[in-house]
């Protein structure tokens, strides 16, 4: 009894995180659930990625095409199949199966008379039918637009040709295109608009049944009366409950980081898992990213449910805060050029673009690495000042 | 020893139509409405004896005991335990007093032994003094069996025990309870009437113990002295006999219903 009051705080501080943790532990099955969906949900995200890549992918490689008309055009059938394209015919219905989706293939139709008026040089028309509602009818209208100007471009070089004209005066330069990108960054294209966010929304909702338990929860059972009956000290209070919340939500971040390293062995598409490539060391460094994200928005979370009555009321409050630190990221996606600084300052931002940076292999100052941690540090204070106060005027009512 | 002397307190109530309201061109808050919970009650509990603090519902029991507590502080008034002021020096207050709420607010994932432990360490007990004092809790009020197991499930009686060993646990020389019997059967409130009087005799400690309850059988047979409260004021203070003396009555239920329905002012304290 006789303890100086640091170390009399100190311990209450200990003793409230060990029975917050405790609690939480106990809690199986929602400990269960959300241990479950940071694994699971790293694999699927890049399954969804990967299966849409690998769809456009075999629709480029599947050198199919479908042409309804193909006996008015034998000249443009035989430029086809010289570039190893084969020829479909449609199907009877192929318009009513293109308005509806379920045909995703463009289709070529080209007019009775078209090679008469090819000869004449009447500039015949040939139509291109597709459903940009659907991406796989746009990747197919984009192969059937090349074939068709590749056709056209022949066609006018071989006319030229006849008439002692060089082919050189037809295409008077040669634009060539060199992708300054390197892998990491062309597979980051694909993934890093989602892999970070995933991450994000995966710390956001794994911390908030955690946080609204161990405040809002207090209020639900009755404890916090009692709770506060005790000479216990409000920062050791807020403290205590907040490292377990932030613990739980930073080993989410470190479990859905992880995830992605086995992840990427589901890859369904060749190019982006020759391209993607997400060791040990990118698995710390988004935890470690997310470490100030986690504590911050654990205390933040907890200063939302501090003053609600019940879980349910907590839950309401919370969902304005899970959806503005889930919109923020997109404010990066949205921007194309260079990120600005202030980025940095935006907790949700920052780690969205720090774990950019991380995908495409690119480095990270040491400034980028602490003004996140500052701001984090700042915010989750605030937050636990707020929250130690609320719990104490909050203890009756 | 408790002592609380003239404490008063009101509560802001949502009043009908509250929020804004228009004033010719201007909106303005609609006024709020006050309950006054407490209006002027005094006790003065000293160590050895159990203090009744009796009254119908809405008397302003629970509110007295919450500002005692710690948990509200008095619009005016003035609450001590042994001589510490519970406004100005809370903390110390606090870790003079064992407090059963009138919300038990167990933790239901935790053990009745964790649940005692947590709140030793909370009032400054070491892991091994908790653990130790759980142990002796659970044999005063016969829960060893109940020790680890998780309290979700306990009974009423349970849950009171439990609460009860976790207000004791770091053997406060001060026990202040509300309605401790709500919600027992007959075994349970004997066994914790038996509890109460060996805690304030010597060999239990001597402790001061303040107890609300609107059940006259629990005062007639356990109180030394009894304060009877009725819209949040004294309406009288004795033992049960005194009580029984100023209102002519025989039975010590009547004496109440006389005391705390009817506005006689020659019986008002």
């Amino acid at each position: 009894m006789s303890r100086s009051p640091l170390s009399r705080a100190l311990g209450q501080w200990v003793a409230v995180f060990l029975k917050e943790a405790k609690d939480a532990w106990r809690d199986r099955r929602t400990l269960r659930m959300v241990l479950l969906l940071s694994v699971v949900q790293g694999p699927l995200v890049l399954l969804l990625v990967s299966t849409l890549a690998s769809e456009k992918e075999s629709r480029i490689d599947k050198r199919e095409i479908y042409l309804q008309g193909l006996q008015y055009a034998p000249d443009l059938q035989n430029f086809i199949e010289r570039q190893a394209y084969g020829i479909k015919a449609p199907p009877a219905d192929a318009m009513d199966q293109l308005a509806t989706g379920q045909l995703e293939d463009a289709i070529i139709v080209v007019p009775p008379d078209f090679e008469q008026q090819l000869q004449t040089l009447q500039m015949p028309s040939i139509a291109i039918y597709a459903n940009s509602s659907s991406r796989g009818s746009s990747t197919s209208r984009d192969v059937a637009r090349k074939l068709l100007q590749a056709y056209a471009q022949e066609r006018v070089a071989l006319t030229l040709v006849v008439r002692g004209v060089g082919v050189a005066s037809l295409k008077p330069l040669e634009v060539q295109e060199h992708d300054m990108a390197d892998a990491s960054a062309r597979a980051a294209q694909l993934t890093g608009s989602l892999i970070p966010l995933y991450v994000l929304i995966a710390v956001l909702t794994g911390a908030m049944g955690a946080a609204m338990d161990s405040t809002a929860g207090e209020r639900e059972r009755s404890s916090l009366e009692p709770l506060m009956m005790n000479p216990v000290s409000p920062w050791a209070l807020a403290l205590g409950k907040w490292c377990a919340v932030a613990l739980l939500a930073a080993l989410i971040a470190l479990l859905t980081s992880l995830s992605f390293i086995p992840a990427q062995f589901l890859i369904r598409s060749d190019a982006l898992q020759a391209l993607f490539r997400f060791d040990l060391s990118d698995a710390m460094h988004f935890g470690l990213i997310c470490l100030p994200f986690a504590g911050a928005v654990s205390a933040i979370l907890m200063a939302t449910s501090v003053r609600g009555k019940s879980i349910k009321e907590a839950q309401a409050g919370n969902s304005l805060v899970l959806m503005t630190f889930m919109l923020l990221p997109l404010v990066s996606l949205l921007n194309d050029a260079a990120e600005p600084d202030w980025y940095y300052l935006v907790p949700s931002l920052a780690q969205q673009t720090l774990m950019l940076h991380v995908l495409r292999a690119e480095p990270i100052a040491l400034w980028q690495w602490l003004l996140p941690s500052a701001v984090g540090l700042l915010v989750t204070v605030a937050a636990l000042a707020y929250v130690g106060r609320a719990l104490r005027s909050n203890a009756v009512h | 020893m408790i002592l609380i002397d003239h404490v008063a307190k009101r509560f802001a109530a949502p009043a009908a139509g509250a929020g804004w309201q228009r004033k010719g061109w201007r909106i303005a808050r609609t006024p709020q409405a006050w309950v006054q919970a407490v209006s002027d009650i005094s006790l003065h509990a000293p160590n050895g004896q159990i203090t009744g603090l009796l009254g119908p519902n809405g008397a302003g029991k629970t509110s007295t005991l919450r500002m005692l507590a710690g948990l509200l502080i008095p619009d005016s008034g003035r609450l001590e335990v042994d001589g510490l002021s519970v406004t100005q020096q809370r903390a110390k207050a606090q870790a003079r007093m064992g407090i059963l709420a009138d919300a038990r607010g167990l933790y239901p994932r935790l053990t009745a032994r964790e649940n005692m432990v947590y709140f030793g360490r909370l009032q400054g007990l070491s892991d091994r003094a908790a653990q130790a004092r759980a142990e002796q809790l659970g044999d005063l009020l016969d829960l060893r069996s109940l020790l680890d197991r998780p309290t979700e499930g306990f009974s009423q009686g349970e849950r009171v025990k439990t609460a009860l060993a976790r207000a004791l646990v770091h053997d406060p020389d001060n026990i202040i309870l509300d309605e401790p019997t709500n919600g027992l059967d007959v075994l349970a409130t004997r066994a914790l009437r038996e509890t109460l009087r060996y805690l304030c005799s010597p060999a239990g400690g001597s402790k001061c113990i303040v107890f609300s309850t609107h059940i006259m059988q629990e005062v007639e047979r356990l109180c030394d002295q009894v304060v009877v409260v009725a819209r949040g004021r004294n309406i009288a203070h004795g033992s049960v006999a005194d009580l029984l003396a100023q209102t002519g009555q025989t039975d010590f239920e009547d004496a109440f219903v006389k005391l705390a329905f009817t506005a006689d002012p020659e019986l008002a304290v």
